[in-house]
Parts: structure tokens; C-alpha cells; sequence
């Protein structure tokens, strides 16, 4: 028994780090050497297939996935923070609807709005920038709803109303004494946010017709066509843009778990 | 959150707004960045595709408004709609169930591992966070029949003499992308019932194993019921997920081989695919798309009930 559940821990361990392996190595080979036998043993042809990368636009396709994270990190946690502190930890008329409306529209599929969306973003004249990629995470419902929860458990009422007594302004009961309690919560969803927008594919590629501003997978998807005998250059492409994720989920995996299960566990 | 809580909390708010009337603009102060971003960015484009989609428009030209024409020639006229709405069940249903149990079972395996807890659950999560365009290359790489890995290793074991055109095969083509779909997400399957695990207070394990109760007995009375709603939210979110399945199936046949649009015969051609296809790609009918995603949305919100019903459901009978 004990052997079986060993077999079958180890063999879905390797299935998942099976294609990891393989993208790590065919990075390092001359592409037509990738076909004579089985890609499993690292090559030499790492440095070369890095060097065709970098005569490409990459490192500004690069720029640019990392411009689009930031910028939505610091817009879609900014945002999803304020709201659901007020919900969180505010009484008034309205907190019921809002928290509602924070549920509903997370079930709003975000493809049934994407054509009145891009037309708003060429009348807007952002049609060939990076904002369509960044606003869309503008208001991002499932962030608001995992603030509101994660500020109610976490930012004792006690605390905010001795503050208030002390006569602190309510901008400053927000920034020096909620802030700090719940930058756990803003380093998962800051994490998620970063992960989500680097992987993004569908919105990219239909928001973005301008080769100046498009993001890795868009470049690395369209980069198939256009040279498409470099196996080795593009799998050292990918393992690049594959790269930034794992190193900010290696940081915070612990914290990342939990943050994206908390949802699934209290619902 | 607990109940108690929410009155001692209720309690406090009423008291402090009775105190300090002067605070009650901030929460709509804090609240109002979110809601008109959500405005402008969210809820116009919904109204505006929906009135779209009552109009014939490729985007330059007029409106011609058809009223609900767009809706019945996709109901009606359109094949290619069921054919995609087809495709998309069909592999759903084909990696759905499994995910649930494999990633049951990952997830009971690791929770009883005494060391390397941490290490298993970090390297089987990995595939979560991998860049869809990655996972597209390395799959179709492998399967590719001439240079694909998995014909290279089948050959080398003799198990076949000559490669197997995995890609081109109507229903291989919708295995591997079901396949896709669960190297993609089993470790997150994994982690969700992980956390339910770990969120099973250890008396209850206690109790029962005074009472006799062992192995697979305490599994499926005590561990199962328990993850109940866990496997109901499970089987939601990923029908929810699932209709809207765009990156692999495109990826897969978007880059590496023969790039054709929906796989061979259109085997492989889902909803969103297709409403990508009509709005920008093969031509652009933006109010026919939008008609699609109007379509789409009603039988999300359709299949998500439906699938709360029976999921919920079952486990009351049991």
C-alpha cells in the first residue's frame, strides 16, 4: 500500500515537472539536433539560442509584460483594497448592496463585455497601448471580494475606533494602522495579479493589433510563425518568460496556496 | 465569518456611527475608485455589446439595427455554434471528473505525508502558474507525429512502428487538450482540497478512530462529506471556467504545427474560439460576437445552476 501511494505521488510529480524539463532542455540545443534523438540531456547551444532571442524585439516585448504586471498589480490591489475596506470595516446605508454587487459581478464572465470594450478603448485612443491590458484589472471583483473577506478577519474594529477617538483622520486610521495588519492579504492578491496578467493571452491578442506593444505570450505566439524552424531560440524564449512567475511564486508559494484557496475553503 | 462576530461587529458599527456621524462619507470615499472603474471599464462595455448585439456592424461602417436576428441565425443557421458548444462539453467532461479525483486523491496522499508536505505541494503546483503559451509549444511539440516526443519514446519502446498523427485525429485532438487542461489544474484541484484537509478539525479523525473506524471507512464517511462543498465549488467554478476555454485549444494548434483555425475539422473549436474567430480574425461581426458572448453567457449562468443543483444535491442524499 504504502509503495503504491508512493508510485503514484512520484509519478504525477514528474508528469508536472515532465514538460518543464523538456522546455529547460531543448533550450540548450542547435534546433535540428533537437529532433535526432530524445531532448533529455542538456546540450551547448544555450548562449546561441539567447543571443537569436535578443535580436528580436524582446527584451521590449519583456518591458512591456513587466510594464502591464506592474501597472496592474498597483491599479487592481489599489482599488480592491479601498473597497473592501469600506465594506469590510464600515457601517452605512449601503454596505449590503455594495458586498452583493462585489458577488455579482464576479460571476460576469469578463468575455461577454470584450467587443463594447475594445471599441471604448479606440474611441478612448487607447487602441494601440498597453491600457486595455492594465484597465480591465481596474476593478477586479474576485480582489475586492477576497479584501473584504481577508479585512474582516484580519483588522479589529477595537483598534480603528480608539484611533478615532484619538481624533486620527480617517485616511490616516487607514494608511498607518489597517495598512500595516493587512499586508499579508495585499502580498497574496499583488501576487495573483502579477501571475494573472503576466499569463494573459485572450485579451492581448485581440486589444492589441500594434507589434510595438505586445506582451510575451502574444510575441512568443506570433514569433511561431514568423521564424518557425527555431525550436531551440523559443524554448529559450519561453523558459525566459516562464521564469518572473516562478521566481515571484517560489517567494511566496506559501502565502500564494492560501491566498487562492481562501475562497473555495469559506464558501 | 462567524455569526457572533457579525452582531458584535453590527453592534460596534451602529455605536460608533451614532458617535461620529461626520465618518460616514468615507466608505463611500474608499469605495468609489472601484465602482467607477467597474463602471467605465465593465459596465458600459456589457450594455454597449449587448446593444451591439442587437445591431449588423463590422466596425466601421453603420448600425443596421435587426433586433434579435443575430440570435436566431446563431440558434438557427449557425452549425459551426453547436458544433463549438460540443466540443466544449465534450472536453470538459472529459477532464473535469478526473481533476476531481485525481486531485482528491494527490491531496489525501499528501496530507497524510509525514515529510515533504511543502515540496510536493510547491512542485505540483507549478503547472498553474505556467504561461498558457508554454504549455501550448510543449504539448504540441510533444505530440507532434513526425519530431513529437511521444511518438519517439513510443517507437523506441515498439510500441508503434511508425508515428501517430495525434493532432489530426478528431478525438486525440480533444484528449490532449482535456490533457492540457488537467497538467494545467490538477495542482490547484490539489491545493483546494488540501486546504479543506487541513481545515477538518482532527477530533472528528479521533473520535472515529476510537469507534473502529480505519483507512478508506474514515475516508469515505468522515473526509468526503466533508469536502463536500469544496468539490461543489470545484465542479462550478470549473463549468464556469470550462465553457469559456480559449488559450489551450488555440495555443495548441496556434503555433507550432500546422497552424489551422479549430483543429482538424474543427474538432477542436470552442465557444469563445469561435466568437474570436467571427469578431476579429476570420471577419469582423461585432454584433454577431457579441450575440455569441450574450449566448454564451446565458448558458454559463444556465449550466452554473444546474450544476449547483446536482452537485449539491447528490451529496444530501447520501
Amino acid at each position: 500500500m504504502k509503495i503504491v501511494k508512493w508510485i503514484f505521488i512520484i509519478a504525477i510529480t514528474v508528469i508536472s515537472l515532465f514538460p518543464f524539463y523538456v522546455m529547460l532542455m531543448m533550450s540548450t540545443y542547435y534546433s535540428e539536433n533537437i529532433f535526432k534523438g530524445l531532448p533529455l540531456i542538456p546540450s551547448d547551444y544555450l548562449i546561441d539560442n539567447l543571443r537569436t532571442v535578443f535580436k528580436t524585439d524582446f527584451l521590449r516585448v519583456y518591458a512591456n509584460s513587466l510594464t502591464v504586471s506592474i501597472a496592474s498589480v498597483v491599479l487592481g490591489v489599489l482599488t480592491s483594497t479601498l473597497i473592501g475596506y469600506a465594506v469590510a470595516k464600515f457601517h452605512f446605508k449601503l454596505k449590503h448592496a455594495l458586498n452583493y454587487f462585489i458577488i455579482i459581478t464576479m460571476m460576469v464572465p469578463a468575455q461577454v463585455g470584450l467587443i463594447g470594450y475594445i471599441i471604448e478603448m479606440r474611441h478612448m485612443g487607447f487602441g494601440n497601448t498597453l491600457m486595455p491590458v492594465i484597465l480591465t484589472w481596474s476593478a477586479w471583483s474576485f480582489g475586492a471580494f477576497f479584501m473584504v473577506q481577508f479585512i474582516r478577519d484580519t483588522v479589529p474594529g477595537e483598534i480603528l475606533e480608539c484611533a478615532r477617538i484619538d481624533g486620527a483622520s480617517e485616511p490616516r486610521i487607514f494608511l498607518n494602522i489597517a495598512l500595516p495588519l493587512i499586508k499579508p492579504g495585499i502580498a497574496t492578491l499583488s501576487t495573483l495579479v502579477f501571475l494573472w496578467s503576466w499569463n494573459s493571452y485572450l485579451l492581448p491578442l485581440v486589444t492589441i493589433n500594434n507589434a510595438k506593444s505586445f506582451t510575451l505570450p502574444v510575441f512568443i505566439s506570433t514569433l511561431g510563425i514568423v521564424h518557425r524552424t527555431d525550436y531551440g531560440a523559443r524554448m529559450a524564449a519561453l523558459a525566459m518568460a516562464t521564469l518572473p512567475v516562478l521566481i515571484v511564486f517560489l517567494i511566496g508559494s506559501r502565502t500564494f496556496i492560501k491566498g487562492i484557496t481562501a475562497g473555495a475553503v469559506k464558501g | 465569518m462567524s455569526t457572533e462576530t457579525a452582531v458584535k461587529q453590527g453592534a460596534a458599527s451602529r455605536l460608533r456611527t451614532a458617535r461620529w456621524s461626520g465618518v460616514k462619507v468615507w466608505p463611500y470615499l474608499f469605495a468609489l475608485p472601484f465602482i467607477a472603474f467597474y463602471f467605465t471599464f465593465h459596465f458600459y462595455p456589457l450594455v454597449y455589446s449587448f446593444w451591439l448585439s442587437l445591431h449588423d456592424w463590422n466596425g466601421i461602417g453603420a448600425k443596421t439595427f435587426v433586433g434579435l436576428r443575430n440570435y436566431v441565425t446563431l440558434l438557427t443557421k449557425d452549425p459551426l455554434f453547436y458544433k463549438s458548444l460540443y466540443n466544449t462539453f465534450v472536453m470538459m467532461l472529459m477532464s473535469v471528473p478526473l481533476m476531481i479525483l485525481l486531485g482528491m486523491v494527490l491531496a489525501y496522499l499528501i496530507f497524510h505525508l509525514t515529510k515533504g508536505r511543502l515540496l510536493f505541494q510547491t512542485i505540483n503546483f507549478l503547472p498553474y502558474i505556467t504561461t498558457p503559451v508554454a504549455i501550448g509549444f510543449i504539448f504540441s511539440f510533444m505530440f507532434d507525429w513526425q519530431t513529437g516526443i511521444v511518438n519517439a519514446i513510443l517507437m523506441k519502446l515498439s510500441l508503434v512502428t511508425e508515428g501517430y498523427y495525434w493532432l489530426q485525429d478528431p478525438w486525440m485532438s480533444k484528449a490532449i487538450i482535456a490533457l492540457m487542461i488537467i497538467w494545467r489544474n490538477l495542482g490547484y484541484f490539489m491545493a483546494i482540497y488540501l486546504a479543506g484537509m487541513t481545515a477538518i478539525p482532527q477530533d472528528i479523525y479521533e473520535a472515529a478512530k476510537v469507534d473502529g473506524s480505519t483507512g478508506l471507512h474514515t475516508f469515505t464517511r468522515i473526509t468526503l462529506p466533508m469536502l463536500r462543498n469544496i468539490t461543489v465549488f470545484l465542479i462550478v467554478t470549473s463549468i464556469i471556467g470550462g465553457l469559456q476555454l480559449f488559450d489551450e485549444p488555440k495555443l495548441l494548434y496556434g503555433g507550432w504545427s500546422a497552424s489551422t483555425s479549430g483543429g482538424p475539422d474543427n474538432a477542436a473549436l470552442t465557444v469563445i474560439w469561435k466568437f474570436i474567430n467571427d469578431s476579429f480574425i476570420t471577419g469582423t461581426r461585432f454584433g454577431y460576437g457579441s450575440a455569441i458572448a450574450y449566448t454564451l453567457f446565458v448558458i454559463i449562468v444556465l449550466f452554473s445552476i444546474l450544476s449547483y443543483r446536482l452537485s449539491a444535491g447528490k451529496g444530501e442524499k447520501s
